[in-house]
């Protein structure tokens, strides 16, 4: 690691939030679009870990795990609610949950 | 002694709150109570009043205190206080009694009687004020207690108009009183009586010791003739007269105890408290108003059918006469001419409720008839009543009234000429009414099928025409009550032309008499008048247009003023104001649902939006 | 280019590739594989980082339960493709996100890149910043230690115990409520949702 800089870390996190940001934006599959999120949460991960390493210090790598905590809490509950919503409409389109439009 | 008072002053209220939060299905119950409570009145009333051994007793305590201002809740219980108190708390303890015969088949007893109670105990209120703040709130509550008596049968279409009439009219007149309040208080710094009075005395002895240097004195004759709107109003006097006939649509009962013996009295009352403020022009508008009124009113009364409505406009006259006493300077006899007034024409009203209770509320004299062989004693207390307004020698009506008549030929002789065809014209309407109700042949079913009154409704009659009968001898009355009016009397008995004004006197109810003999000794149904004197007739009729004008006044241009005052409402306070703001609101709501299009997606991109706008900002996008 | 440096780029073209390759597969399952991939990417770029505990809890609870959590419930749900109506991009949304996410990139480099101190980052002499290449990452020790309130960074899971027990035992705390709120949550949902079904 003589040339790798947390520079090339955090460029690679903010890359991987940018795609994960366009999975969500793009994606219409309810499904895909929470895989995104967790890919976001991840390229977050890596900053906060690239941070803490370089300096030297343990606290943003403990936060990492809070966020994985977290991360695994709204995946849950995430998907209960998609199930509970697939059986009420018959579909995971984002397009279908409409009910506030018009 | 302020105990005594405020037992005097609360104990209606009592009553009242009583009457009308619990009684409400009890009328009986609540007849009773309001009756033995205006006993309670008398009784106490004449205790306040012999107490004081007739010494001016003054007390007062802070009601309400705002920074630096302070308005005091007071008594003053001096002569005209003394003498009004006798006569509201008895005449209103007979007439309460009356009512217990007269409202027996009522529905709608215990209204009535509570409203009575409230109506007593704002006349003892403005009857023991001692500052005009205290009197204008008594006012207005005996203006509110008149409303609800007069519309006490609402369901007819007469009686609420005629209450609204009243209580509008009122406003036209107290509205004056609030702006001679607000400048008395301008010019004394006070509103109380006592204050105002020793105010007005030491200017008046300073300026009499010191020539070179006077002060100014602060009294005005706009206050005062604001300060008598008040009176105006309450009175029924010239220009706000046309409520008071209207309002004998009310029961006959409160017609006599509001509209002729107290409420209407309470304005000469007010004169007579703030006499010290007037100026001798107010007081000679005054004595020329008064004397007008006696004469219009004579006019007015001389061509009506409705018995009640007579002796309205009987009142307005005698009215007229008392507010012509206070213009000449004699409040003593302006004073003793209400007192006696009081007995005479609450007999007078009450013996004509008696007649409309016998005739099935039968009003129009041309349907009576006879009725003196039917009930005797109701015809010939009521004759009494009647000699003595017409000021037949030696009953009570010919020394209060003469008295003003000759103290009028001394000091002013318009008013005296006026006052003198007023006087004429009262014996001859009042005679006109007697022959044709009382005389003749019965004219109409009920007025055949008529029968004497119960006890309870003759005994007040019997006791009213006694008094009627020795009310004028002022000796004959306590001091403590009288004691207001006799310097007054003296002066006048001091006076030149005795006998040639006894002479005139006479010969004025001898005109009255005759004439009405030969004009209604014998009548159909129609008045012979009509028939005589057509044109003079539809004058007297049209009570010159009074009415009429003020119908127009309201129709033509307050109507449209309100409509535009509407119009503007509608546009800049209920439409750019309210609306305005209203809209401002809405429109950012707008705004906010725009963003809500129910897409998930388009959330997402208001998400990121606002990441940009806070990444720009960090980065210094903005110029920070 | 040092052994490390070629494992950094490898590593970080798997989780990169994994994760584009994820948002734009067809198929729910091949873009759960993908992301699978993606992850162990990011797992063994934190190997490279020393975090090694957070690289074994990432493979743990992030490839190995949330992602099969979401094979599961695609299989259960039963999405295929999706056809036609599902797959086709909106070309104006497309064009929207790229040019957002593009903008959201280059914001977060100038940020993160642009005001990064390096007195910060690094107890070395400051004139390194200008060269990348002579970035020293700090030394580290295997033991627990903790400078002033903070923790100095060890590879040690027993540091990481240390640090969470100690320090963050309130918020350790928290996240352990958290996750129970989220299982009785979950339970009652599907309740709810089973119950309505049969309703």
């Amino acid at each position: 690691m003589n040339t790798i800089t947390p520079h090339h870390f955090l460029i690679l996190a903010f890359l991987l939030f940018g795609v994960g940001f366009l999975g969500v934006v793009i994606r219409r599959n309810v499904l895909l679009v929470l895989m995104s999120l967790e890919l976001m949460l991840n390229g977050i991960n890596v900053a906060l870990v690239a941070f803490s390493r370089a300096g030297a210090n343990l606290d943003g790598s403990i936060f990492v795990f809070f966020i994985m905590t977290v991360a695994a809490a709204e995946v849950s509950v995430g998907l209960a609610l998609l199930v509970a919503l697939y059986k009420k409409r018959k579909s995971i389109f984002t397009e279908d949950m409409n009910l506030l439009g018009n | 002694m302020e105990t005594v008072a405020f037992i005097v002053l609360l104990l209606p209220l009592l009553s009242a709150c009583v009457t009308l939060l619990f009684l409400r299905k009890h009328g009986n119950v609540a007849a009773l109570l309001s009756v033995a409570t205006a006993g309670g009145i008398l009784a106490f009333s004449l205790y306040l009043i012999f107490a004081g051994g007739g010494e001016t007793f003054a007390w007062e305590a802070t009601w309400i205190r705002m920074s630096g201002w302070e308005l005091s809740f007071g008594f003053l219980m001096d002569g005209p206080a003394r003498l009004l108190l006798f006569v509201v708390s008895f005449v209103g303890f007979l007439i309460h009694v009356f009512s217990l015969g007269y409202m027996a088949d009522d529905d709608a007893k215990a209204r009535y009687f509570g409203g009575l109670s409230i109506f007593m105990f704002s006349m003892l209120g403005i009857t023991l004020a001692d500052n005009l703040i205290m009197i204008f709130v008594f006012w207005e509550l005996v203006g509110f207690s008149s409303y609800l008596l007069i519309a006490h049968y609402y369901s007819t279409n007469e009686a609420a108009q005629a209450s609204k009439k009243a209580f509008i009219v009122n406003r036209v007149g107290d509205f004056g009183f609030l702006i001679g309040i607000v400048l008395t208080y301008w010019a004394f710094d006070t509103v109380n009586l006592v204050e105002i009075e020793n105010q007005l005395k030491d200017i008046v002895s300073w300026n009499l010791e010191n020539p070179q240097n006077q002060i100014l004195n602060p009294v005005t004759t706009a206050l005062c003739l604001a300060l008598a709107c008040g009176f105006i109003g309450k009175s029924a006097q010239f220009p706000l007269h046309v409520w008071l006939p209207d309002a004998m649509a009310g029961p006959t009962p409160v017609s006599a105890l509001i509209h002729a013996a107290t409420m209407v009295a309470a304005g000469i009352f007010l004169l007579v408290r703030i006499e010290f403020l007037f100026t001798a022009q107010a007081l000679s508008l005054i004595a020329i108003l008064g004397a007008g009124m006696g004469l219009y009113a004579g006019f007015c009364a001389l061509v009506q059918r409705d018995i009640k409505k007579i002796l309205a406009y009987s009142t307005l006259s005698q009215l007229g006469y008392m507010a012509a006493a206070f213009g000449l300077g004699m409040p003593g006899l302006a004073l003793f001419h209400l007192m006696t007034h009081a007995f005479f024409k609450a007999l007078m009203f009450l013996g004509s409720g008696s007649v409309i209770h016998a005739c099935h509320h039968e009003q129009d004299i041309f349907n009576y008839g006879g009725l003196r062989r039917k009930m005797p004693l109701t015809a010939y207390t009521f004759l009494i009543g009647v000699l003595a307004i017409s000021g037949v020698n030696f009953l009570s009506g010919y020394f209060s009234k003469d008295a003003i008549l000759l103290s009028a030929y001394n000091l002013n002789i318009p008013v005296f000429v006026l006052l003198y065809a007023g006087a004429i014209l009262t014996a001859l309407y009042m005679f006109r009414l007697y022959f044709i109700a009382f005389e003749g042949e019965a004219r109409s079913k009920n007025a055949k099928n008529a029968h004497e009154s119960p006890t309870l409704m003759t005994a007040p009659l019997l006791v009213l025409a006694f008094l009627s009968v020795i009310g004028g001898y002022h000796a004959l009355f306590p001091d403590a009550i009288v004691g207001a009016a006799v310097p007054d009397l003296t002066v006048v008995a001091g006076m030149d032309n005795h006998l040639w004004m006894i002479v005139l006197g006479t010969l004025a109810w001898i005109i009255g008499i005759v004439g009405a003999k030969n004009l209604y000794g014998k009548v159909g149904q129609t008045d012979p008048l009509a028939a005589k004197a057509p044109a003079f007739f539809a004058l007297c009729r049209s009570k010159l247009f009074f009415d009429d004008i003020y119908d127009f006044y309201v129709r033509r241009i307050q109507d449209p003023f309100a409509r535009f005052i509407e119009v503007m409402e509608m546009l800049f306070i209920s439409g750019l104001m309210v609306r305005g703001s209203a809209g401002i609101a809405g429109l950012f709501a707008l705004l906010g649902r725009a963003c809500y299009l129910g897409k998930i997606h388009a959330y997402a991109f208001w998400f990121i939006f606002g990441t940009l706008g806070f990444l720009a900002y960090a980065v210094g996008f903005f110029g920070n | 280019m040092s052994g490390p440096d070629l494992l950094f780029y490898f590593f970080a073209t798997l989780s990169l590739g994994g994760g584009l390759l994820m948002v734009f597969s067809r198929h729910p399952v091949s873009a759960a594989l993908f992301m699978i991939v993606s992850l162990v990417g990011v797992a063994s770029l934190f190997v490279l980082l020393d975090a090694f505990f957070l690289a074994i809890l990432q493979v743990l609870v992030y490839a190995g339960a949330v992602m099969v959590l979401f094979l599961f419930i695609i299989m259960l749900l039963d999405v295929g493709p999706g056809g036609a109506k599902a797959s086709r991009l909106k070309f104006i949304s497309g064009v929207a996100g790229l040019i957002s996410v593009g903008l959201l990139v280059v914001l977060l480099l100038d940020l993160g890149l642009g005001s990064m101190d390096c007195s910060e980052c690094s107890a070395v002499e400051c004139d390194a910043c200008g060269e990348s290449a002579a970035f020293a990452w700090p030394e580290i020790r295997d033991e627990t230690a903790a400078n002033g309130n903070s923790l100095i960074f060890s590879p040690s899971v027993k540091a990481f115990g240390f640090g969470l027990l100690a320090k963050y035992m309130l918020p350790l705390q928290v996240a352990g409520f958290l996750l129970l709120a989220a299982m009785v949550g979950v339970i009652i949902l599907s309740k709810k949702s089973t119950r309505e079904g049969e309703g």
